[in-house]
């Protein structure tokens, strides 16, 4: 298999005190690429994941963006966080903002947006994710799916080259996954380059260029969605991928 | 007035050997005095109007008592908040050396007792006087406002290390994920959420330092309780006069404050949902 060489993940493992949890994991996406990352809770996903934009770092191995050497001691995380958005399982909006308020507070602060442009393009991303209605609405006063669209939303406003969705409809109710997941295919369509941790296999079926299943922090197979889910060639992806269905 | 009802003799005893003078030679409490309470409600509650007259004709100089307190309390609060609140951020943000002296300076002011503070600033450190353009401030008030400030800035530091340690870490995580620095993300993010659930703290602080002011007298300044005893040691019949016009002040300062902390509190609460 040929790696895309946008985002290149190479040999990247990390150890929390003496436990490794990430072990030489490898893969490569290129622009308009997505990657969805599968694999049983603690396999190192999120990990994985957060190690791309450092919220975790990474011991060794390398992560080059576009060219560029993520886990370098000279990258300027702040610089490479700006070109990378995330969204969180949790949400976590900023609780004493608004919606238009949370989605600004990038462009206001790190762009440095006039107070009226910033407003104006959170406006335009809360559109984007089919909230126009509720721009002065606080996350309080929200639904979780609506909380966690401004959440896609305050990381579009950034207008990144890369997003990253960790876990993104796993603290949702059933009932409220379906409207993040059709924001996230609209994105798709769009053509962003998105890196998912998810559970969604029907999710990761439908627009997953390739899927990779992590255990135990390693890459245990990766491959295009068709060929995993339906001919996985190791035996633990297999069980994963029974153990999930019967679930659904 | 003679000390006649229970609250009277209550407030004579609680001040015990403050005011030896008031409490002997009174009047003791006879059966028929409990026996008349019920008659005798009006005047032992509000005291004896030629009491109050003694308190009104010296109203001017509890009056500076007042200015005095007020001053020392504002001042002492503002000194707590600016470096208390710094000092909170650091114990919660710090690391190595400077949040080990942050910590340590506050286990000492929060472990001396504030007497004890005021005489080393006054007669061990020696602070001096103050000169500002428009006059001075003598050395036992500036003694008194670094004293009872760093005082409150150990405790304040509390409240916000509180404050600031109770906003969920992924707050400051999101904040950081679109590019802020880790400064910006706790200026813009964290700080904002830490001050509003630092008001109820700051309330109990801000009353218990207006209080602890009369502590000053140590030092040889005269607030307004220190000048409340002045007044009842000359006229001991206007004990509870004196004492009731007195916490009625402080009543009034410490109401009037918390309930503007409690609009601020209201004015500017992060609105909360039913769907949250």
């Amino acid at each position: 298999m040929t790696d895309g060489d946008f985002l290149r993940v190479s040999d990247v493992s990390k150890w929390y005190g003496d436990e490794q949890v990430l072990d030489e994991v490898s893969f490569g996406m290129d622009r308009g690429d997505v990657t969805v990352l599968i694999g049983p809770s603690g396999s190192g996903k999120s990990t994985m994941l957060r190690c791309v934009n450092r919220l975790a770092e990474a011991q060794e191995g390398s992560i080059t963006l576009d060219g560029e050497e993520v886990l370098s001691p000279d990258t300027d995380v702040d610089e490479l966080r700006r070109e990378v958005g995330m969204v969180f399982q949790s949400f976590n909006l900023f609780a004493h903002l608004s919606a238009v308020g949370n989605v600004a507070l990038g462009p206001r602060r790190v762009l440095d947006l006039s107070e009226n442009e910033a407003r104006e393009r959170a406006a335009n991303q809360l559109e984007r994710v089919g909230l126009a209605d509720q721009l002065d609405s606080y996350p309080a006063e929200l639904s979780g799916g609506q909380q966690q669209r401004v959440g896609i939303a305050r990381a579009l406003a950034m207008e990144p080259k890369l997003m990253l969705f960790d876990e993104p409809t796993s603290a949702l109710d059933p009932e409220l996954i379906g409207e993040v997941l059709e924001v996230m295919r609209s994105l798709v369509d769009e053509g962003m380059t998105m890196l998912v941790v998810t559970h969604e296999m029907s999710f990761a079926r439908a627009v997953a260029d390739e899927v990779v299943f992590l255990d135990d922090g390693r890459v245990v197979e990766r491959g295009p969605p068709e060929q995993l889910f339906e001919r996985p060639e190791n035996e633990r992806t297999g069980r994963f991928l029974e153990r999930i269905a019967s679930h659904d | 007035m003679s000390v006649a009802g229970p609250l009277a003799l209550d407030a004579s005893d609680s001040l015990g050997a403050l005011a030896p003078s008031t409490a002997s030679g009174e009047t003791p409490l006879t059966a028929a005095a409990v026996g008349s309470v019920s008659e005798s409600i009006d005047w032992w509650l509000v005291g004896d109007p030629a009491d109050w007259w003694f308190v009104v004709r010296n109203v001017d100089y509890l009056a500076g008592g007042v200015l005095l307190t007020v001053g020392l309390t504002v001042a002492s609060i503002l000194l707590g908040f600016l470096a208390g609140f710094p000092a909170g951020a650091v114990e919660v943000y710090g690391e190595g050396l400077p949040k080990r002296l942050v910590s340590t300076a506050g286990v000492v002011l929060r472990g001396t007792p504030i007497v004890v503070i005021l005489l080393v600033m006054y007669f061990v450190i020696g602070v001096p006087q103050v000169n500002l353009g428009v006059g001075s401030i003598s050395p036992a008030i500036s003694a008194s406002i670094l004293g009872l400030g760093l005082r409150s800035a150990a405790y304040q530091s509390q409240i916000f290390r509180a404050a600031l340690s109770s906003v969920d870490d992924g707050q400051l995580e999101a904040g950081r994920s679109v590019g802020l620095s880790q400064f910006e993300a706790i200026r813009y993010v964290v700080v904002p959420q830490a001050l509003r659930r630092s008001i109820p703290g700051f309330q109990n602080e801000f009353t218990i330092v207006l209080k602890d002011t009369s502590i000053v007298f140590a030092i040889g300044l005269a607030e307004l309780l220190t000048r409340g005893y002045d007044l009842f040691t000359q006229e001991t019949t206007a004990v509870l006069e004196v004492i009731l016009f007195i916490s009625g002040i402080y009543f009034v300062l410490t109401f009037t404050t918390n309930r503007a902390l409690d609009y601020l509190g209201t004015r500017y609460a992060i609105p909360e949902g039913e769907s949250a």
